[in-house]
């Protein structure tokens, strides 16, 4: 079977054979370096398609740890996207029967009153009734003091983006930890318990 | 120089266990003075940066034999 983009030649190819009509709606793509997942997002974002940035599944690992996921019907387009970004993934692939799901970069943790949400090396922690980021903690950045004093105290309407604040990895990290936390601990409308 | 109000014990409990305890101390009792024992490297940076969210300021800091001893206040 001929993949979309052919796989890198760091990834082997699967040795299951796919099953019809079994998730073939997504596909992964693999990149060289994190940062490179970083502006793959923002580009293909950018670009109007729905992605997540997620952990490879096991048979396609390259040394980064995190993939892709986008929707496999919009392939031509993702290609494009990447390529006025100058962007190349060193490995796509559906996501079909016989390979492992990609797996969530997050972990949530339900402290009682607060929740913690960890997405690779970084946590974030939010008081479930105000909405109060109450604790950050990971990473190893230089920009993890910096951007923990600016969030910490915040409501996650109120605080800045990470992303729009930090540059590293972790703030990267700390994005995807915040952009879920603000998915799981949704604004309730005024005047509802 | 007032007497501690209460004294937090979070030796032996991993991140972020000890700013929520704290958290929520400072919560329930408003103003005063607490102390808190932590052996978890991260804590006593979060735990002050959590107090100074709360408007309590960290009074002081001291180590010994790997506990960190902190002490937060309000007036």
């Amino acid at each position: 079977m001929r993949l979309p983009f052919g796989w890198g030649d760091k990834a082997p190819r699967s040795t299951q054979k796919p099953v019809a009509g079994a998730g073939h709606d997504k596909g992964v793509m693999a990149f060289a370096h994190t940062a490179e997942v970083i502006r793959a997002e923002a580009a293909l974002r950018g670009g109007g398609l729905e992605v997540r940035v997620m952990g490879p599944p096991p048979e396609m690992r390259t040394g980064c740890d995190m993939v892709v996921e986008f929707e496999l019907m919009r392939e031509p387009q993702a290609r494009r996207l990447l390529a006025q970004a100058n962007l190349a993934p060193v490995a796509v692939a559906p996501v079909r029967a016989g390979m492992l799901e990609p797996v969530s970069l997050f972990q949530t943790k339900d402290f009682g009153p607060w929740l913690m949400v960890r997405a690779a090396n970084m946590k974030l922690t939010v008081d479930k009734a105000s909405r109060v980021i109450v604790n950050i903690s990971g990473g190893g950045c230089p920009d993890v003091p910096a951007l923990a004093e600016l969030l910490v105290g915040q409501t996650l309407d109120a605080a800045p983006a990470p992303l729009s604040r930090g540059q590293t990895l972790c703030a990267y990290a700390l994005e995807l930890a915040f952009r879920e936390a603000q998915r799981q601990l949704p604004e309730r409308p005024r005047g509802r318990p | 120089m007032s007497a501690i109000t209460k004294t937090i014990d979070a030796r032996g409990l991993a991140c972020p266990q000890p700013v929520l305890i704290a958290t929520d101390e400072m919560d329930a009792i408003g103003c005063g003075r607490i102390e808190v024992l932590t052996d978890c490297g991260a804590s006593p940076e979060n735990v002050g940066r959590a107090a100074k969210a709360k408007g309590w300021r960290l009074v002081s800091s001291s180590e010994d034999k790997g506990t960190v001893r902190l002490v937060l206040e309000k007036e």
